[in-house]
């Protein structure tokens, strides 16, 4: 046992430091090999770099490029079939030989982690005091009051709110980024050196993320320890790292300070992702096309060759590239270390010239292809207090209040809101999987049943829906081409032949080969699966796909190849879409016009130029001042929302949003249906609040151009 | 809370109600005649009458279900047709026989089963850990009256350590003589045992995947306090729906070991109940031994709902 651990972390700070020049943490030449029953996975392979004390190293790649392990590595927690090689130096000490006694008082007091899905990192039966009073009790022998305090202190500095008494409640009783809170709470409790945090922000919401950044942004001031922070989203890194280390198939391709890497990056897969990413409107007010990143990556099974492991995706790959693996070279004098024979090639042309996204041209009197009035879903039914009698005592859930909306054939409806909003209801709804409790759903003027059985076979194939998790919506026992057949076959009644040849083309027209036919999910990647569930969705020539969070698990290299597949089928067959997403990029990218719900309730409407520009309705101005962006010098927007959408069981006084809004006017808002307003310069935009438009495009207009005016805004809250 | 243990008790007396429908309702077409039973075959056709009308056996059906429930309800079980007792009386101390049995196999067995299995758990395919699972399968594949009667061979015939036969003296205890308890105890264990083990095995092998597991030894705890503190409690949550499942099978498994080992407890009763046709005597029995049921599952569901903080006062 180490003598640190005794000591209290103010002392701990004066006993012993390391050796001048030795880095906090230094990764040597790391691989990480798994053999496992189902094959060998080289999930790391000749890592290197170093973290100091007080910068924040962002570890960003794309899923099962071995960013988390090489952070799992960092705290020697890896299963007993890996196999580590080179060496991971906690000032200057090796992790993997270290005794596990000594390891043990490392871990949680000296180098801490933070986690994804904070949901399940927290013991669901005991009070989230307790677990951080445990570690209190471990590290530095505080117990009883003394642990409590201490407790309260750290769920002070997270920004919880109640910091005294929220150590008594429960896991489930905090919402998603509360809990993160405690983590975070949990892993500062001995003032760490080394903090390790894993995806803290994916599976939040937007909003909730923003606020966690804040709070990731604010500590990096304020404890003097390392931080790695690994992520997949290049607005999050953006937003947090000091240094970036750019990770592919298990190898750091480039590492550079942040400015450097996003103005300048060295390394053609830096590039081609930074051009992945839906970028924001520009004053010209022109979308930039998506590029993307063809192929996949370099496998996991893969052995280790004498070549780089990019050169199949490159578009700049020269014979050397199959031939030997490019050395790690400096890109410019600076340092700025790239794997690349040929990093002084790379620019912003190296994926092609940027060409601003073809926009469709507006009809303004077409009818519309659905059309949706006053939808109502209530889930369950009313709850007697004593069972068979007695007051309601539980109220049916509210999905979805009074939702009206359109779709004109050949767009794209984007719809947005936090988890809770009722997005995906509404989306269940039209496709019939739920019954609507009311309201009236018209397809090409014809009314649309309640439940999908009803529904007439034709209309059940104009409507089609694509969901989140394509494995999950695939059959696993059958070839993918028997699904394409079946579909083709039900919506067409045509032969099995010429129901194949069509399968096939469908295929192609997603970016796969007829050989794809005779596969099964399972051997397909995640991005490979979701393009076979739209092609499913194609299938039946339908009208309106209907997209659940289509590419939300994606990659952003694969995100960008489905998001490019859709426009492209748009354009062609002019088929119209249903996009709901929480990802603010996407929706700009490829809605035509964005519906946004609160609390079930539409709370602003329009064509997407006109609901991007102010005025915004105050929830739609939090969600986009929340949204991270893949620029380091953009300067955060101080708009930030607690809390999560309320669950609905009885009707709104005010206005849905009132409870979070920060532009709350008081009683008015509290206790007032607020109006839908027109704004007069678009009347198909309308804004739910009881703020004139004119007054709130002022206040929007006025808080961007102060915050581009003056460069240090304070951040957060 | 209070609001949840009145509406578990209101459930308790409706589950009892359709039960004692249902135990009327069966010893109302069993075969044979009750008052023919009683008087031999040999009895004359008025004699029989006599004891119908004494007996009420000529009311239609729903009055003598209400008297009967009357009856219970105040306590009153009835009279035994064979012994020509009050019910009430004879149960008495058979129940208590059977409770002592019941609870020294289920406080002793529980808790080593429980502990047996987090140590499994724990050490995944070690030598121990199979042994265990091997001697598990064995008990739960033999019945309890093959357990028994192997038992009574190894331990009593042929060691003689113990007694083969669990009798007690007229106006003693059980506990007078706790050794007479051992081999029931150890055959009525048997499959509880067993299943408990392995449920909770699994369980604890689950929970040791979970990420709130790998948070608590990332945060440098001791390998026991994360075991005790944040693999076990969550492990018993399943675990304790498989222990209130068996607390039924320790109920059957009453009925047979008690007449395997010559217990004196309310299985023994019920099962002579039958052969002598005793209605009365089975009604009652049926009835206890379903309360039984019904309230050690409301203790089972308050040890779940105090281990289960997402559904504590729900």
């Amino acid at each position: 046992m180490s003598i640190a651990s005794f000591l209290s972390p103010a002392t701990r700070e004066s006993v012993a430091p390391p050796a001048e020049g030795v880095p906090l943490l230094e990764v040597r030449d790391l691989s990480v090999t798994f053999y496992t029953p189902r094959g060998t996975v080289r999930a790391v392979r000749h890592a290197s770099f170093t973290v100091r004390r007080g910068e924040v190293l962002g570890l960003v790649g794309e899923s099962g490029c071995g960013k988390s392990t090489v952070a799992f590595a960092t705290l020697a927690y890896l299963p007993g079939t890996a196999e580590v090689g080179g060496s991971i130096l906690f000032e200057g000490r090796d992790l993997m030989t270290m005794p596990a006694g000594e390891l043990r008082d490392l871990r949680g007091s000296r180098i801490a982690m933070v986690y994804q899905d904070p949901g399940s990192a927290l013991n669901p039966t005991m009070r989230v005091g307790e677990q951080v009073e445990e570690v209190l009790h471990t590290h530095l022998g505080l117990s009883g009051q003394a642990a409590e305090e201490r407790a309260a202190s750290l769920f002070e500095s997270v920004g919880l709110p109640n910091p005294a008494r929220v150590g008594r409640r429960f896991p489930h009783e905090l919402s998603g980024g509360q809990q993160q809170r405690v983590v975070i709470a949990m892993a500062l409790a001995c003032e760490p050196d080394l903090l390790l945090m894993d995806e803290p922000t994916t599976g939040l919401d937007v909003t909730t993320e923003a606020t966690i950044l804040d709070l990731v942004a604010e500590l990096k001031d304020r404890v003097n320890a390392g931080i790695v922070f690994v992520s997949h989203n290049l607005g999050v890194i953006a937003r947090v790292a000091d240094r970036v280390a750019v990770m592919y198939a298990g190898q750091i391709i480039e590492e550079a300070p942040v400015r450097e890497l996003f103005a300048g990056p060295s390394h053609p897969y830096t590039a081609g992702l930074l051009s992945c990413v839906p970028a924001p409107v520009n004053e010209t007010g022109l979308m930039p096309q998506l590029r993307n990143i063809p192929g996949s990556v370099y496998p996991a099974s893969e052995p280790n060759v004498d070549a780089c492991l990019f050169a199949d995706r490159c578009p700049m790959v020269q014979d050397i590239c199959r031939e030997s693996a490019p050395p790690e070279i400096a890109a410019n004098a600076e340092g700025h270390p790239v794997r690349c024979f040929f990093p002084e090639r790379v620019d912003s042309d190296t994926w092609g010239e940027p060409t601003p996204r073809p926009r469709k041209p507006r009809s303004t009197n077409e009818a519309p292809l659905l059309q949706v009035d006053g939808l109502h879903q209530y889930y369950g039914t009313d709850q007697k207090k004593y069972i068979f009698f007695g007051p309601p005592s539980r109220r049916p859930v509210r999905a979805n209040v009074d939702v009206d909306f359109a779709i004109q054939p050949g767009r794209t409806l984007g719809i947005v809101g936090e988890s809770g909003s009722g997005k995906s209801t509404a989306a269940r709804s039209i496709a019939g999987l739920e019954r609507r409790t009311a309201g009236e759903v018209l397809l090409d003027g014809e009314p649309l049943a309640a439940g999908v059985g009803d529904r007439p076979r034709g209309q059940q194939s104009k409507v089609r829906m694509v969901f989140q998790n394509p494995a999950a919506s695939l059959n696993p026992r059958l070839p993918i081409g028997s699904v394409l057949v079946r579909s083709i076959r039900k919506s067409r009644g045509i032969g099995k032949a010429e129901a194949r040849g069509i399968a096939v083309e469908l295929l192609e027209s997603v970016g796969l080969d007829g050989g794809y036919m005779d596969r099964r999910p399972r051997e397909l990647s995640g991005g490979q699966q979701q393009r076979v569930a739209l092609a499913a969705a194609f299938a039946a020539d339908p009208e309106l796909i209907i997209a659940d969070e289509a590419v939300s698990a994606l990659d952003v290299s694969v995100q960008a190849q489905v998001l490019i597949l859709i426009a492209e089928r748009q354009r062609r067959e002019g088929t119209a879409f249903m996009f709901i997403t929480h990802d603010l990029g996407v929706v700009r990218y490829i809605s035509d016009d964005i519906l946004v719900l609160y609390g079930g309730h539409v709370v602003e409407t329009g064509p997407a130029e006109a609901v991007l520009r102010p005025p915004w309705s105050p929830y739609t101005e939090a969600l986009l001042s929340a949204a991270p962006v893949p620029d380091p010098d953009a300067e955060p927007s101080r708009i930030r929302l607690e809390g999560a959408v309320p669950t609905l069981r009885q009707p709104f006084a005010g206005c849905p949003f009132a409870g979070r809004c920060p532009r709350n006017l008081g009683d008015l808002c509290n206790n007032t249906p607020p109006p839908m307003r027109v704004d007069s310069a678009d009347p198909r935009h309308q804004i739910l609040c009881h703020i004139p438009l004119e007054e709130l495009a002022a206040d929007q207009r006025a808080a961007m151009r102060g915050r581009s005016a003056v460069g240090e805004t304070p951040r957060g809250r | 809370m209070a609001r949840f243990l009145l509406l578990r008790l209101g459930l308790i007396v409706v589950t009892l109600l359709v039960i004692s429908f249902a135990v009327f309702g069966v010893t109302e077409v069993l075969p044979g005649d009750v008052a023919t039973q009683i008087l031999g075959q040999g009895a004359t056709p008025e004699n029989v009458a006599v004891v119908r009308e004494r007996l009420g056996l000529d009311d239609p059906w729903p009055m003598r279900y209400a008297s009967w429930v009357g009856g219970v309800v105040r306590g009153d079980l009835g009279e035994s047709l064979v012994q020509r007792l009050p019910i009430t009386e004879m149960v008495g101390g058979r129940l208590v026989n059977s409770l002592i049995l019941a609870s020294f196999t289920f406080f002793v067995a529980m808790p080593v089963a429980v502990a047996v299995g987090i140590w499994a758990g724990v050490h995944r395919n070690s030598f121990g850990d199979r042994l265990a699972s091997m001697f598990s399968l064995v008990a739960i594949s033999l019945p309890e009256f093959v357990t028994g009667v192997v038992l009574i061979i190894v331990f009593s015939t042929t060691l003689g350590w113990l007694p083969s036969s669990s009798l007690v003296e007229p106006g003693t205890n059980p506990l007078t003589r706790p050794q007479i308890l051992v081999l029931p105890a150890l055959t009525l264990t048997g499959v509880m045992f067993a299943y408990v083990m392995r449920m909770t095995r699994a369980n604890v092998i689950e929970v040791l995947e979970t990420n709130y597991v790998r948070s608590a030894i990332l945060k440098g705890l001791p390998m026991r306090q994360v075991i005790w503190r944040h693999v076990v409690p969550n492990a018993m949550l399943p675990t304790i729906s498989v222990i209130t499942l068996n607390i039924g099978w320790l109920l059957g498994g009453l009925i047979i070991v008690e007449n395997v080992f010559s217990y004196p407890g309310i299985g023994r009763m019920l099962l002579t109940s039958i052969q002598t046709r005793d209605m009365p005597l089975l009604q009652a029995l049926a009835l206890l031994i379903a309360a039984t049921y019904a309230v050690s599952n409301l203790f089972a569901d308050l040890a779940y709902t105090w281990l289960n903080p997402r559904i504590r006062f729900a």
